[in-house]
């Protein structure tokens, strides 16, 4: 099994600090970084955050990332937009957008994601949330319940699916229909675009079991991990199906462990969360960081030990890396440099001596 | 005041010219693939994208505004190739036609707002309503010709009530919001200029309320001028100003024979099965493509059967997809019939032409700068 690595584009703000949710590397408009009045800025408005985040998938590229995870966040910019924007400057990354069942019709998302794949030889990909709680759900103009947001999701991909596959393709159903859809000439047999979906519920997992390409986990210990994929291949054995396992996870890697672990603790401090204090388990710290886009859990260390728990995860299944660390331009260098190398040779080799 | 003119960008591919239909660019026909063909994908890692990017370049290099990026079954979809010529152009607007119950509002807002981020305020809307039949539910859509512009409306009232930040509640009969609004920086953006198509009367007092320019389709002439000035009336009773643009092909060349040649040699290359569709089409609720329908002989023998008056051919829907009635003739004629159409109160086009990557140079070079558009000449002398 080949695994996969995907760097996370930092969609609502990027900086070199702890609270760098803050701030928009390249915002012209409200600059962060303004000169003083005796120096010429040649900037001018020439920039914005779509420049930064431009760079940021190029380094993915370039660092050897098999794709890039694009977060929806409402304080943010929209993960289709920007997916778009980011795909012409890059040649092989994997696109993976987050968006809610919630945004409109299944059919439209299809359609749309028909040309993406044609025009980048099918790297687009989907991440379905279940969208915020109620009030931001309502925020986004969607009253649906609580226990009908999986089977929504559900809809949505039967579906996207069946008018990506089939033609003449018909479905009725609560949320979503179409008559005699599906796609003709050069629009027909794009790629079924891989759907990706997260949720620890039971509901969720049994959605996971019956469609997922990629079921996300939240950062976690090696055990629970373990866990929870045992779960989540159990249920979806009834289907002769097993989702691959992706796991979100964060990364403050540096040469030494000393220089990790102060560095984590000043992000920490930097992030502004008062007594709130981060709770260390080895390598893996939860609470390091209370931006919404962060994962559940960093690791923390030196470039080997966190590829040693990089490896660990993979053999406990995950053949899917989500991952991120702030400043996410810098550390996507830093990461394809010195650690997916090594991570990348161990797995190959665990493999093949377990073939 | 000014006259805007936009160019268009085929969304499904094109032939090279209007004489026939092949060879045909992009890879909606596949004919002799042992021609490589511009456009079409193959071994050298090229697409669609690379020939629509061609023609974008070429409108805005040729003084054109930017462009309708047509979305129907058949095509690729507008928001798509926006996002991805974002940073490949510097002055190309996108306008971008789509339906709105195809797409949860404030999803909308934050679509639009980004791609405004993304190129410096370029986007702007063609809002559609769609023309039912089986079209509509091919798109997943079963509500009725009324219920559409119903809720066109209701997503251009949300859709304006979350951009500049909120907090914004509604509940109308379609949508529902509680406390939204767009984020900073995403509040900060022009909100898009909209151009609005559909030509029943639901479609009017969907317009009049959010318009800021009716599109319309060429007719007659003097259809054109009642059209107008209905739709003007109209507006002006909610308080509001709106102006009119028109979709409108054209054939131009040095002069008017070889325009026509064109058109003849065309449409000698029709079939009779092209014929009988072009004269019973599918089914569909549209008033607008019935009223362009209604200005058609009933037998057609030659291309002169379609010359519906002077300059003006209805059979452009023969030589490629899309809407039927269009400009023929010189440079010169072509350039004073838009002149016609502005003093009978158009204040915007958009223009197309086979192949639309060549053509866009032509007109840019040849009818444009022919134009007097709003140009008063009374002011003109009194100030030189
Ligand atoms: C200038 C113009 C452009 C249009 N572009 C599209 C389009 O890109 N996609 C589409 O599905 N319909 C398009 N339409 C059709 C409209 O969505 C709508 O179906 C039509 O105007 C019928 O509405 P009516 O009954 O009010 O005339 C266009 C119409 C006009 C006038």
């Amino acid at each position: 099994m080949t695994t996969e690595f995907l760097w996370q584009l930092p969609t609502s703000g990027d900086g070199r600090y702890g609270n760098s949710r803050k701030e928009r590397r390249a915002e012209r408009a409200s600059s962060a970084h303004p000169y003083s009045d005796g120096v010429t800025d040649p900037r001018g408005l020439s920039f914005n955050y779509f420049d930064y985040l431009h760079q940021v998938a190029r380094a993915a590229d370039l660092a050897g990332f098999d794709g890039i995870r694009i977060p929806e966040d409402i304080n943010g910019d929209e993960p289709w937009i920007i997916a778009g924007y980011v795909a012409r400057g890059s040649r092989h990354l994997k696109l993976v957008t987050e968006f809610d069942a919630s945004r409109g019709s299944s059919v439209y998302a299809a359609k749309n994601t028909v040309s993406y794949q044609r025009f980048t030889d099918g790297r687009f990909a989907w991440q379905i949330s279940a969208g915020g709680d109620d009030k931001h759900r309502r925020a986004l103009g969607d009253f649906v319940a609580d226990s009908e947001i999986n089977p929504r999701i559900e809809e949505f991909v039967t579906v996207a699916r069946g008018v990506l596959t089939q033609s003449p393709y018909s479905f009725k159903g609560k949320y979503f229909e179409v008559l005699n859809g599906g796609f003709q000439g050069a629009l027909s047999n794009q790629k079924v675009p891989p759907i990706y979906l997260s949720g620890k519920s039971q509901e969720a997992l049994a959605l996971s079991a019956k469609v997922a390409d990629f079921h996300i986990f939240d950062a976690d210990t090696v055990e629970s991990i373990q866990q929870q994929i045992q779960e989540l291949r159990a249920l979806a054995k009834p289907y002769g199906r097993e989702p691959a396992f992706a796991l979100r996870i964060d990364i403050v890697s540096r040469e030494t462990e000393d220089e990790a672990t102060f560095d984590a603790r000043r992000y920490w401090q930097q992030s502004e969360q008062g007594n709130h204090q981060p709770v260390i388990n080895g390598n893996l710290w939860a609470g390091l960081s209370t931006d919404t886009t962060a994962a559940n859990a960093t690791l923390v260390g030196s470039y080997e030990q966190v590829t040693e728990a990089l490896v660990a995860y993979a053999a406990a299944g995950v053949s899917s890396f989500l991952l991120s660390s702030v400043p996410h331009f810098e550390e996507a260098y830093r990461l394809g440099e010195h650690v997916l190398p090594a991570v990348r040779a161990q797995i190959k080799h665990d493999q093949r001596r377990a073939a | 005041m000014t006259i805007d003119v936009f160019w268009r960008i085929p969304t499904h591919g094109e032939p090279s010219s209007h004489r026939n239909r092949t060879p045909h660019r992009g890879d909606w026909f596949p004919g002799d693939d042992t021609k490589a063909k511009p456009g079409s994908v193959g071994g050298t890692g090229q697409g669609y994208i690379d020939y629509v990017a061609e023609i974008a370049r070429a409108a805005e290099i040729s003084g054109f505004q930017g462009g309708l990026i047509p979305s129907f079954p058949m095509t690729d979809e507008p928001w798509v190739i926006s996002s991805l010529l974002a940073r490949e152009t510097s002055t190309f607007r996108f306008m971008i036609p789509f339906q709105p119950g195809f797409l949860n509002p404030v999803v909308a807002a934050r679509m639009t707002a980004s791609l405004q981020r993304a190129t410096g305020g370029r986007a702007l809307y063609n809002i559609i309503t769609g023309g039912g039949g089986p079209a509509q539910l091919w798109w997943g859509d079963s509500a009725s010709h009324d219920d559409r512009y119903g809720r066109t409306t209701e997503f251009l009232d949300v859709l304006k009530g979350v951009w500049n930040g909120g907090p914004f509640s509604y509940h109308g009969k379609f949508y529902q919001v509680e406390d939204a609004g767009l984020a900073h920086p995403l509040s900060q953006e022009e909100y898009p200029e909209i151009y609005f198509s559909g030509s029943s009367d639901a479609a009017l007092a969907s317009a009049s309320k959010h318009a800021d320019y009716y599109l319309t389709w060429l007719e007659p002439f003097d259809q054109l001028r009642e059209k107008f000035d209905r739709v003007k009336a109209r507006t002006q009773i909610l308080g509001r100003k709106i102006k009119c643009a028109i979709r409108v092909d054209i054939i131009a060349r040095p002069t008017e024979e070889e325009a026509w040649a064109e058109i003849e040699k065309g449409f000698n290359s029709l079939s009779r099965e092209a014929l009988d569709k072009f004269q019973n089409p599918d089914a569909s609720d549209s008033v607008g493509a019935a009223r362009q329908r209604g200005n058609r002989p009933t037998t057609i023998n030659s291309y002169k059967d379609l010359i519906i008056e002077p300059n003006v051919w209805s059979g452009f829907s023969l030589l490629r997809g899309g809407q039927t009635n269009g400009i023929v003739g010189s440079y010169e004629q072509v350039a004073e019939r838009l002149d016609q159409l502005v003093a009978l109160g158009a204040d915007a086009f958009i223009l197309a032409s086979t192949p639309h990557l060549e053509e866009a140079y032509r007109v840019g070079e040849e009818v444009l700068p022919l134009l007097r558009g709003k140009t008063d000449t009374a002011i003109l002398r009194a100030v030189g």
